[in-house]
């Protein structure tokens, strides 16, 4: 038994579940279940699917070169059971994908940092504008005279008199 | 010496098992007498592994090996790569092969030394065989066909192909494989070989389908009996091929 991984998605497969698609050259498509499936057959291309991996991994999205990717390949050339090292292994793993996963959370932590800034600034602006939307500005002046709140100017247009005289 | 067996009722041997001068894998599922034979010949000197390859039984023709290694396909599962590993012996490299061509025993026939291989094979798979069975590969054809695998079984010091090799052929190969070659058949005629037969440096299974002069033949060219003058091989190819291809 071996966990595989959807050739759309990249989510894992359990055994039970999906399906195998194998292509007249011998090439094996696993899917993880039918949505995967019917976006294959829909020939969609998973780069620009915005749910799956591949997107996330090509757009930035998620982590993608780091050291704890390493343990994690296929290997064509076993070695000899050795329990010692079949021990340590096992206890690799774990710490491994635990590195792995606070690794990942960090890079998208990294990625919405400049938002909290961002949207502070903003906020601080807005107030200086718009103040004028909650309390008039003149009422702000004699509360508190050291806040000087901008000038609001108002465009007033022409007015047109009416030239007609009144009709008797 | 050359031993006559069948596998379930089968006379097909050199499918169910693949036999090296380090070791012998056999097919799981058998009865007890298959591998009581082999065992009977083979136990004291090399290990007998039961295996499957991708959970099948066709692990003569799925894998390909000598003494210095054993290359399997890739829909091996990581089980059977781990029990192989464990089970051989650490001089013998296991190799797992990415090649859309699965059937690796009946695309590469080889020897300790040299190894023929199906003209259509990637140079990668090609670079590995030449790396993990420590031969030299060359990519040729027999009596025309492209499965080299099946229609050859090959030992350091002999070997037999498909029955319509033209004389021309036989002695190209046999220059390019510097060992006696024979065109012959197995299991009372089957042109396929390998699938017939397997063969190491100093004992052979046959199917026992196989003729009485067919079973002469390969322990002539493999040299399985006492030292025989080689005028014998000659004199039984001519009554036994009555046409040349």
């Amino acid at each position: 038994m071996r966990l595989e991984f959807c050739w759309f998605c990249s989510s894992k497969i359990y055994p039970g579940h999906g399906i195998q698609f194998v292509r007249n050259d011998a090439k094996i498509f696993r899917f993880c279940r039918s949505k995967c499936h019917k976006n294959f057959k829909m020939k969609r291309n998973p780069r620009k699917v915005k749910w799956t991996k591949a997107y996330r991994r090509l757009h930035g999205k998620d982590m993608t070169k780091d050291s704890t990717f390493e343990l994690e390949r296929k290997r064509n050339r076993p070695e000899r059971y050795d329990r010692n090292v079949m021990e340590n292994t096992l206890k690799a793993i774990k710490k491994i994908d635990k590195i792995r996963h606070d690794r990942a959370a960090d890079h998208i932590a990294q990625r919405w940092k400049p938002k909290a800034a961002k949207e502070r600034r903003e906020a601080r602006k807005e107030l200086e504008q718009s103040i004028s939307l909650i309390k008039a500005p003149l009422a702000i002046q004699a509360q508190e005279p050291a806040i000087t709140v901008p000038k609001i100017k108002v465009k007033v247009p022409k007015q047109q008199t009416l030239e007609q005289p009144m009709e008797e | 010496m050359a031993t006559r067996l069948q596998f379930e009722n089968n006379c097909e041997v050199g499918v169910f098992s693949k036999l090296t001068n380090a070791y012998c894998l056999v097919a799981i599922g058998g009865s007890e007498s298959f591998y009581s034979i082999y065992e009977y010949e083979l136990a004291d000197v090399i290990p007998v592994v039961k295996t499957s390859i991708a959970g099948t039984r066709i692990i003569g023709r799925a894998c390909a090996g000598n003494k210095n290694g054993l290359l399997v396909p890739h829909t091996t599962t990581d089980q059977e790569l781990q029990h192989l590993r464990n089970s051989l012996p650490d001089s013998v490299v296991v190799q797992r092969i990415d090649e859309r061509l699965n059937a690796l025993g009946n695309h590469i026939a080889c020897n300790d030394h040299v190894a023929l291989a199906h003209t259509d094979l990637d140079r990668k798979t090609e670079e590995l065989i030449a790396d993990v069975l420590g031969v030299e590969v060359f990519r040729t054809t027999i009596a025309g066909n492209i499965l080299v695998g099946t229609y050859c079984a090959l030992s350091n010091r002999g070997g037999m192909v498909h029955p319509h090799t033209s004389i021309e052929e036989l002695d190209e190969l046999s220059t390019l494989l510097q060992v006696p070659l024979v065109a012959g058949t197995v299991n009372r005629g089957s042109d396929l070989i390998a699938a017939g037969m397997t063969v190491n440096d100093w004992t052979a299974f046959c199917g026992s389908d196989t003729t009485a002069t067919e079973l002469s033949v390969i322990e002539n060219v493999f040299k399985l009996r006492k030292a025989q003058p080689s005028a014998i091989v000659d004199e039984m190819r001519k009554s036994l091929i009555d046409s040349y291809v």
